[in-house]
Parts: structure tokens; C-alpha cells; sequence
């Protein structure tokens, strides 16, 4: 029994004497660094001319296991497939990222925003929203 | 037939000899990957996929199962090592070349190349890939055509020929360059049937009315009933957050087999149209305010109170529906009958055409009228007398072509005009008869199957009642007064009743033509006649032919509102109202007392009624009396008269815009209940959206109405109605609302064991016959019609079938154009005594010279406008277009 607590107290002492190794993060002081695979809220990419990647083939609503993602494809002007309308419910998503598995196109990756929390009471983003760090990212 | 046993999968099954082993498989659950093989379509084996291993007299080879015949003892197997290699390899072939687009797809999903590849398990190819990057061809306002999806099955090509008749797209080209397209790479120009959509086992065929709002595993698909004509062709409504996106068809449901026509397919944009009337409408000074539907219905109940109190019952005119299914009609008489006391009630087609139903009638008591629409797929025999099937019923001439294709059907077509009728049969003979000869050409086919004795002369006088008075009546017919006053030359005559005497099935279809002519009466009695004549002699234990009679209506359920009693005559199910029995029976059933003026001798027309300033109050119920009744200056005079109009409509009709007060119903998406077709099939709607707006379905709106005034009208579902239908209408009696689940329901079939006992008793009608001729100043005679493309309100509201048929036409023959030196596409003026409207010209061959036509089917031109009589004088002219 007094093995293990030495073991302990060997490791605090180690940690006190160089605290660099340390992985106590001062959060929210500072962000912290997260980890490349990190899945966070899921974001739309945008293509090099500004347009949503997305095709509205709706395979990430299908695959949603929460069914957060409602979609709507329509036409455009050179009868390409686009989504007119596009909604992600975040207090329904649980950054499985499946969507992002599932989606042809790389259009739906999960980004690294995880302060979610607000006073709204419905946390619906719509397409503008989720295409806005793309576009930050973008210009 | 013989029966064949093989092994399939070590699965025994039986097939009738000569079916293919991809058919036998398929009718036993047994999957064999294929994509150019279908059911409906002849054999083409241009896939490649279904190769088997194919066991037959102790030798084991492989065969593509499509195009080999079951035999007895034969082995087949589906799954072996050797022959998914070659499935394999013939998809990497596939696939080598296709565009894979899934994620843009709209077929995605329900893709039979996705499908098999996944299945397969395929992984990128050996072959070099080369897309094909062909434009996209979209060249029509409800068809895409994407090449480059396309595999080469050739299916739509055989759709489009064997089913529709078209043959609008073929093959072009040869070897890796061969495509699919239309001759000349012209715009595709066809019935627009989406026929080829639906045989397409890949996205190269794409609806356009789609776009691409919702993919396949997000819709929900609920099969109802098409809301256009009155085949009753079953539709299947994709619907995604309670809206229909798209119309598809299943090859398993219905009378249709799949089959559909453009109104159908393509027709369904009406329902969520901006201009649905959402909220009950009240008219005040002149303008439509918007109401709340307590306070609609407190007013007309009011209205309708003081009304009743003032005049009596019977100043109040109900017009009931031939769009709404038969409970609605059915409330709707009974709630003109007890509620307002009543009997002034009708429907449009009675109007045209009153001695119709009991004609009918009599056809199913004769037992000529007992098949249901499907009996015309086994005709042998096919006549078609003054109706338009390709415009008219158009689903109808897809079974008749399957007829045709299967039996070797003849073609026997009769009309005044050169209907297109496109098909393949051996035999195609058209008499083209001349206006107002319908009756002598009749005649004179009698006489000649007789004198010639194409029939067993002797049988049929046993067997008939009076077959000699039928011999008198066509003795003084002559040949050669008919043939000239018909047109139709004798060889013709002669050829016809050769094919219509033929042993085997003989299935007549009569239509507007025939209806609405003075003669209709006369001329449909005559036809029955005929198909006794024709019906005794080949009904025989050596050939078990048999001769049917259909009578081609307008509407949905045309047939339906006249056998819910939506008529003045009869009460539910042809009784007579006179008969106090059957009043009684019916007084117990609605726990009422008839008023003492309700029954009558003489049966009412409403119209006249109503133009002697004795209806004080009209009633409509999704109807459009004002663009509908024939007469289209005579209904607009009578609606000046009357004080109070209620409308029930999806849409501001001309009769609702006069309305004081219009209620918004919902349309055949929104509500149960059942329709009756032309072939007296009931077939049951399923509910796919709820309501739009504040619409309500028209049976709670009467309901509503009802207990407003002080009446119980408490249903609360589809099934106490129909319930009630069966108790009330001896017709009805074998329906059930649940069976119709499963299974259409069919009254005439009821009757069979009733029927056949007595004998036939010939009309025999001595010949008649009108001339019909223009005037000095109208030279030419106008007749209407139907039309593929349009029906009424729900038509012109759907955007597709807008753009496919944009403006109303007049068809002009080519020989009196050129002597009017009117151009094909010219705006022209029709003008008839009464009133003139404009429209494009149509140059054509279709009608003959002195006749011009006008669809009846487009409501923005209400050609009733021009119409006095049965066959009204115009001139034509040109003028400025704007
Ligand atoms: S899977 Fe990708 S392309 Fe498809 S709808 Fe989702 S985000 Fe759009
Ligand atoms: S046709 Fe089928 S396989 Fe080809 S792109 Fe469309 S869904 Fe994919
Ligand atoms: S829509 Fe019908 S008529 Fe037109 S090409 Fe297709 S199958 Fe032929
Ligand atoms: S368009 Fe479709 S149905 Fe026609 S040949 Fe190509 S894949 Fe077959
Ligand atoms: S309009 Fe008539 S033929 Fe066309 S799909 Fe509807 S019911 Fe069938
Ligand atoms: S299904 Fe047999 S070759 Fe295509």
C-alpha cells in the first residue's frame, strides 16, 4: 500500500520540480491546443469561388445518428445541385463524425469550436452560419 | 398452359412454359442481378449481367437468363465463382465509362447500377476509365436526359414504342459512340408520358418537377389515386415534410401496371400552387375578405335558412363534383335531399348527357359491362368509336397497345376526326365518318354483318328476343346513301364488321363523340345492339369471346357522382326516386321524412330551373358549371338570376369568382375516401399531406354546414360514410373500405349471376342521321374535346404541364387554312354567334376540311363560351397577336 503512494508522490514531485511537463490546461485564460483529429462543431467547406461544396446529396442527415441535419437541394442557375437550405442542430449533434465520413465532397468537416453554450434556446445553425468559418478561414 | 419444373438455387419452382428464366426467377422472389430486362418490355439482352449456370439434359453451360426459355429438369444456379466473374467484369466495363455522379444523382438510391455495384462489392476497375462528358439534354420542360448515365438497356426506347406508342428515341450511332436520342437530335416532341423515367434503371432519365429537392430514402410514398381522368390510374406521391415532391408510378399497383400519362406523372405542382384559395372566402361589396371558417359557416347557414324559410327547400340548386370522391358526393346529396330539402340537385355530365346513365345501366344488366378496364388487355377486337383515346384516356390506349402486342388485337376506329392512335396492330381500319352520320354508319355495319353473316344468324335468333325487328330496322338501310352521308367508303364498312365480328374478345369504347351528339342516345343504343349481336355469337363453348362495352367519361369520378345519386332521378345507386319503396327504405336509413315536393314525375333540370328565376340559391360543390356546361352564355345568364352562391373549391373558378361565399377545399392529396373510374372500378385514396392552409376536406365542410343546421352529420371518418353508401346503394353493397386496401372494388361484377338469364331485347333503331353543315357567315363547325395535357383548374395550376402545352389551339384543316391563308402558329379569332375568343391556330390533318377543334380542357379559354348547340357554326380569322 505504500508503494503506490510513493509512486504518486514521486510523480508530483517530478512535475513541481519542472512544471513544463504539466498538463493542466489554464482554460479559459488560454485555449487550449487541441489535438489534429479534435471533433468539434461540424463545419461546410466552401469551394475555391466562395460556393458551398455541398451537393445536398443528404447522405450526412441520413447517416446522423442524432438527426441533427435537415437539408433541402434545389437547382441553380446551371442546374447544378445545391442546398437551399441547410440546418445543423448543435444542441442535437454529438460530434460523432459520421457526416463528416459520410459526405462525398469534403463538404462537412468537424471544425475545432466547442463553446457552444448560449442563452438561445434553439441552437439551429443555418447553411450561412456553418459556411462562416470556412469563409473566415477562406479570406 | 404447360407448366415447367425447374430448380433455381436449389429453390423447385413451377413456371408456365416459354417464360424466360429471369421472369420465372423473378415471379418466385429468387434475385438475378439485370438491368435491361423488364416485365413490361419485350426481351432485349443488351446487359450482359444476367449470366447463369444453366443445367439442362445432363449439359452445364451458362446463359444470360433473359433470353433462354425454362425447361423441364433444368438447374440454374445464380452464385457461382464463375459466374460473378463475369458479372464483375461486365460492370467494370460498366462502370469504365459512366459518370458516377452519385452524390448529384437523383437516382441515387434507387439506382439499379449503384445497386448492383454495390452488391457486388466493386472496387475501381482494371480498364482505363473514360467519362463520357455528352451535354446534358434538357430540351423540355419536365424531362432531363444525362447520357452519360446512361448503360445502353434500351429500355425507354421500348417503352416509348410499346407501351406509349411513340417511339419519340432510339439508338443513335454505332459501337462505343451509340447514345440515346431523339431523330435528328430534335427536341424531344412526345406524349411526355415519363415512360422512359420510369423504366430507366439509372439516372439518365430525370424528372424535372423534382429538381432536386429530396432523394429517394427521404420520401415517404403513399399510393393514391391520379386526380385527372377517368382511367383511375394508381399514383404514387413522394412526400417529404407534408409536401409531395414528386409523382412515381409502381408497376404492381392499380389498373395501370405503372403506366401513366403526363397529367399523372408530371401534374402534381397544383397542389401546392400559391394560388390555392387557404382561408374561407366572404364576399362583400364585391370583393373576396379572407373569414374565419365558424363565422363562413354561421353566414351561409343563415343565408341558407332564410332562404329555405322564405321560398321553400327547392329554390335551393346543389351541382355536385365529378373531381370529388364518392363519400363527398354522397354527403352532398344527402345533405341537399334532408338538410335543404331539395331535389334540385345534379351533376355536370348528367347535364350534357342525362339518358347516359341509365344506358349504362342497362349495359352492366345485360352483362356487356361487367370487365373491368383491364378486360380491353385481352380484347381481340378493339373498337373505339368517337373517342379520342390517346387524348382522352390515355392510360387506356397503353392497355390497348398491350392488346394488341399480346393478342394481335385488330383496330377498329371510328371518330369524325383523324385521331392519332398509334400502334402496331395487323389490322387498323378508321372510318372516318362525317358529322351527325354516327348513327347510319352504325347501321350500316349492322346491316352488313348480317346480310353477309358474319355472325351465327341462327344462334342469335334463339338466343335474342326480337332479332327480326333488328332485320326490319336496318333492311331499308342503304349502303350507298351511307357510305355518302358518312364518307366512309363500303369497303371500309365491310372491313370493319369483318374485324369486329372476328371470334374472340371484342371490347367497344365509346366516347364524347358519341355522347354528345344529338343522336348519342339513339347511336349508344345502337352500339349495344351491336355488341349483343356480337357478344351471342362468339360467346360459344368452341370460342368463349365475349363482346364489352365501355363508355369513356370525363372526370376522376364522373362515374362516381352519378352512382352516389348526385343526380335528380336517382336516389344512391340508380333507385328511382319515384318508387316509394325505395324511398322509404332510404327515409328509415337517414332517419328523415322526404318532403312531400321532393319526389317528382318529372325530373328536373336545374339549368332551366334556374333560368326561369326558380332557384334562388346554388349549392357547388367543386365544380365548375361556368366553364363546364355546355353552354357557356346560357349558364352565365341563369347565375345572374340566383341571390345566393355557395362555391366549395380548391382554386377561384370562374363559378367560384361569382360565388358570395367560397370555401377552401382541400385537394386529392389531402383527403380519403374513394373514386369510381370509367370502368365502374372503386379504387381508395390514401391521405398524403395534411391540408394546405386552412383548407378543409369537402365532406367536413358539409358536415360542418349540417350541424350548423341543426342536423347530425357526425362522421368522423371516411368509413362510417362508405359504410353508410353500402347500406344505402344496392350497387355498393359488397364494398368495403378496408378490403380496398388490397384489393379495387368492381360493382358490376356483383351483379354477374344476376344477369344473362333473360334474353336480349334489340332497340333496334331505325337509321338516322343529322347534317351537320356550317353557316353562310360560319362556315365552319367547331367540336371540343379533350386533351392530353390539360384538365380543367388542376391542370392549368401545374407549372410542368403549362409549359408543355402553353396556350389553348384551334385545329384547322391544312386545305381550309390555306383558303383562310392562316399559318400554322398564327393567332387567330374563333367567333361563333354567340361570342369569340382568341387562340393559336394548329394546321393539321387531324380535322377535316369544314371542321375545326378546340380542346374543351383548358380553363383560360372557356370554349363554352362559343357554343349554342351540339355542333356550333364559326368562322375564323387572323388577327394581331398580343
Ligand atoms: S454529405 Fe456532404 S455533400 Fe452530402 S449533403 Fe452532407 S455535406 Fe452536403
Ligand atoms: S445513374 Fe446510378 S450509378 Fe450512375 S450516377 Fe446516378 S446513381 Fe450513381
Ligand atoms: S415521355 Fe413517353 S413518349 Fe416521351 S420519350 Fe419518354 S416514353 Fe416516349
Ligand atoms: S436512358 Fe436509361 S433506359 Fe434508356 S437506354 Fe439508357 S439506361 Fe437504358
Ligand atoms: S390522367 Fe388519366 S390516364 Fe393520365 S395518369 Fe391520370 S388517370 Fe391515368
Ligand atoms: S437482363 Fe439479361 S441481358 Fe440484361
Amino acid at each position: 500500500m505504500i508503494i503506490p503512494l510513493m509512486k504518486g508522490l514521486a510523480l508530483t514531485f517530478k512535475r513541481f520540480i519542472n512544471p513544463f511537463t504539466c498538463v493542466t490546461e489554464s482554460y479559459p485564460d488560454i485555449r487550449p491546443r487541441l489535438a489534429k483529429r479534435f471533433r468539434g462543431l461540424p463545419e461546410l467547406q466552401v469551394e475555391d469561388d466562395g460556393r458551398e461544396k455541398c451537393v445536398a446529396c443528404g447522405l450526412c442527415a441520413k447517416v446522423c445518428p442524432s438527426q441533427c441535419i435537415s437539408i433541402e437541394g434545389a437547382e441553380d442557375e446551371h442546374f447544378r445541385r445545391y442546398p437551399k437550405m441547410y440546418e445543423l442542430d448543435s444542441f442535437r449533434c454529438i460530434f460523432c463524425g459520421f457526416c463528416e465520413e459520410a459526405c462525398p465532397e469534403r463538404a462537412i468537416l468537424l471544425g475545432d469550436s466547442f463553446e457552444l453554450a448560449t442563452d438561445k434556446n434553439s441552437g439551429i445553425l443555418d447553411k450561412e452560419k456553418l459556411l462562416e468559418s470556412a469563409r473566415r478561414k477562406k479570406s | 398452359m404447360k407448366m415447367i419444373h425447374l430448380t433455381i438455387d436449389d429453390k423447385s419452382i413451377i413456371a408456365p412454359e416459354g417464360t424466360n428464366i429471369f421472369q420465372a426467377a423473378l415471379d418466385n422472389n429468387i434475385y438475378i442481378p439485370g438491368l435491361c430486362y423488364h416485365p413490361k418490355l419485350s426481351q432485349f439482352g443488351g446487359c450482359r449481367l444476367c449470366y447463369v449456370e444453366v443445367t439442362e439434359r445432363k449439359h452445364t453451360r451458362h446463359r444470360f437468363a433473359c433470353a433462354h426459355p425454362v425447361s423441364e429438369g433444368m438447374v440454374v444456379k445464380v452464385n457461382t465463382t464463375e459466374v460473378n466473374r463475369h458479372r464483375k467484369t461486365v460492370m467494370e466495363y460498366l462502370l469504365a465509362h459512366h459518370e458516377l455522379a452519385c452524390p448529384t444523382c437523383n437516382k441515387s438510391g434507387e439506382c439499379g447500377l449503384q445497386n448492383i455495384a454495390h452488391e457486388l462489392n466493386m472496387s475501381p476497375g482494371r480498364f482505363k476509365t473514360v467519362r463520357m462528358s455528352a451535354p446534358v439534354i434538357r430540351d423540355n420542360p419536365v424531362l432531363e436526359l444525362n447520357r452519360n448515365r446512361c448503360i445502353l438497356c434500351g429500355r425507354c426506347v421500348s417503352a416509348c414504342k410499346e407501351i406509349e406508342g411513340v417511339g419519340a428515341i432510339d439508338f443513335q450511332n454505332r459501337g462505343f459512340k451509340t447514345v440515346i436520342g431523339t431523330a435528328f437530335d430534335r427536341p424531344l416532341d412526345c406524349s411526355f408520358c415519363g415512360g422512359c423515367l420510369a423504366v430507366c434503371p439509372t439516372g439518365a432519365w430525370q424528372d424535372r418537377t423534382l429538381g432536386f429537392s429530396g432523394r429517394p430514402w427521404e420520401f415517404e410514398s403513399i399510393p393514391t389515386i391520379c386526380p385527372y381522368c377517368s382511367v383511375g390510374c394508381t399514383i404514387v406521391l413522394n412526400t417529404k415534410e407534408g409536401s409531395v415532391r414528386r409523382v412515381v408510378s409502381n408497376d404492381k399497383l392499380g389498373i395501370n401496371e405503372g403506366n401513366l400519362c403526363v397529367k399523372g406523372r408530371f401534374g402534381h405542382e397544383f397542389i401546392h400552387s400559391p394560388e390555392r384559395i387557404k382561408t374561407p372566402l366572404i364576399k362583400k361589396d364585391g370583393e373576396f375578405q379572407p373569414a374565419r371558417w365558424e363565422d363562413a359557416i354561421e353566414m351561409v347557414s343563415d343565408k341558407l335558412k332564410q332562404i329555405m324559410e322564405k321560398h321553400g327547400g327547392n329554390v335551393i340548386g346543389g351541382i355536385g363534383s365529378e373531381k370529388c370522391t364518392n363519400e363527398e358526393n354522397y354527403l352532398f346529396q344527402k345533405f341537399c335531399r334532408t338538410v335543404l330539402g331539395t331535389n334540385c340537385i345534379d351533376n355536370i355530365s348528367n347535364m350534357k348527357a342525362p339518358f347516359l346513365n341509365g344506358l349504362l345501366y342497362k349495359s352492366v344488366e345485360r352483362g356487356f359491362f361487367t370487365d373491368s378496364l383491364k378486360g380491353i388487355e385481352n380484347a381481340n377486337t378493339l373498337f373505339f368509336f368517337g373517342v379520342d383515346i390517346t387524348e382522352a384516356i390515355p392510360v387506356v390506349g397503353c392497355m390497348a397497345r398491350k392488346a394488341i402486342q399480346l393478342n394481335s388485337a385488330n383496330v377498329v376506329i371510328a371518330n369524325p376526326r383523324n385521331i392519332i392512335f398509334k400502334n402496331t396492330a395487323k389490322n387498323d381500319v378508321r372510318l372516318t365518318y362525317s358529322l351527325g352520320s354516327q348513327h347510319i354508319l352504325l347501321n350500316a355495319i349492322i346491316k352488313v354483318i348480317i346480310e353477309d353473316k358474319l355472325v351465327d344468324l341462327k344462334k342469335i335468333e334463339s338466343s335474342t328476343s326480337n332479332f327480326s325487328s333488328l332485320c326490319s330496322s336496318v333492311q331499308n338501310v342503304s349502303l350507298s346513301n351511307a357510305e355518302q352521308l358518312s364518307g366512309v367508303s363500303l369497303e371500309m364498312i365491310r372491313s370493319a364488321a369483318k374485324l369486329l365480328t372476328k371470334p374472340g374478345n371484342c371490347c367497344i369504347v365509346y366516347g364524347k363523340d358519341v355522347i354528345e351528339d344529338p343522336l348519342g342516345e339513339d347511336t349508344i343504343k345502337t352500339l349495344l345492339d351491336l355488341c349483343a349481336l356480337i357478344d351471342v355469337s362468339n360467346h360459344s363453348d368452341i370460342h368463349p369471346g365475349r363482346a364489352s362495352i365501355f363508355c369513356s367519361r370525363y372526370h376522376n369520378n364522373s362515374q362516381g357522382v352519378n352512382d352516389m345519386g348526385v343526380v335528380p332521378e336517382f336516389l344512391p345507386g340508380y333507385v328511382d326516386i319515384n318508387d316509394a319503396a325505395n324511398k322509404e327504405k332510404i327515409e328509415k336509413l337517414w332517419g328523415i321524412k322526404f318532403s312531400g315536393n321532393i319526389v317528382s314525375k318529372n325530373s328536373f333540370n336545374l339549368i332551366d330551373l334556374a333560368k326561369n328565376g326558380n332557384v334562388k340559391s346554388l349549392y357547388v360543390m367543386g365544380a365548375d358549371p361556368l366553364t363546364e356546361y355546355p353552354n357557356g352564355n346560357e349558364i352565365r345568364e341563369c347565375i345572374k338570376n340566383i341571390e345566393f352562391i355557395v362555391v366549395q373549391d380548391s382554386f377561384m373558378t370562374e363559378t367560384a369568382k361569382l360565388a358570395d361565399v367560397v370555401f377552401p377545399s382541400s385537394t386529392f392529396a389531402e383527403k380519403e375516401g374513394t373514386y369510381t373510374n370509367t370502368g365502374f372500378t372503386t379504387q381508395r385514396l390514401n391521405r398524403a399531406i395534411s391540408p394546405v392552409g386552412n383548407a378543409k376536406t369537402d365532406w367536413e365542410i358539409i358536415c360542418d354546414i349540417a350541424k350548423k343546421m341543426g342536423q347530425s352529420f357526425s362522421y368522423r371518418e371516411i368509413k362510417e360514410i362508405t359504410e353508410e353508401i353500402k347500406k344505402a346503394a344496392p350497387v355498393y353493397s359488397g364494398f368495403s373500405y378496408d378490403r380496398l386496401r388490397r384489393k379495387e372494388f368492381h360493382w358490376p361484377s356483383l351483379l354477374l349471376d344476376k344477369i344473362g338469364s333473360n334474353k336480349y331485347t334489340f332497340f333496334a333503331i331505325r337509321d338516322k342521321s343529322l347534317k351537320v353543315k356550317g353557316e353562310k357567315e360560319f362556315p365552319l363547325v367547331l367540336i371540343t374535346g379533350a386533351s392530353m395535357n390539360h384538365q380543367g383548374a388542376y391542370s392549368a395550376k401545374s407549372k410542368a404541364l403549362v409549359s408543355v402545352a402553353p396556350e389553348c389551339f384551334v385545329e384547322i384543316n391544312d386545305k381550309d387554312a390555306k383558303d383562310m391563308q392562316i399559318k400554322n402558329g398564327d393567332m387567330v379569332m374563333v367567333e361563333s354567334r354567340q361570342g369569340k375568343l382568341k387562340m393559336r391556330s394548329k394546321v393539321t390533318r387531324k380535322s377535316p376540311s369544314g371542321i375545326v377543334f378546340v380542346p374543351d380542357a383548358y380553363v383560360n379559354i372557356p370554349i363554352n363560351m362559343l357554343i349554342y348547340q351540339e355542333y356550333t357554326p364559326v368562322k375564323i380569322y387572323t388577327v394581331l397577336d398580343n
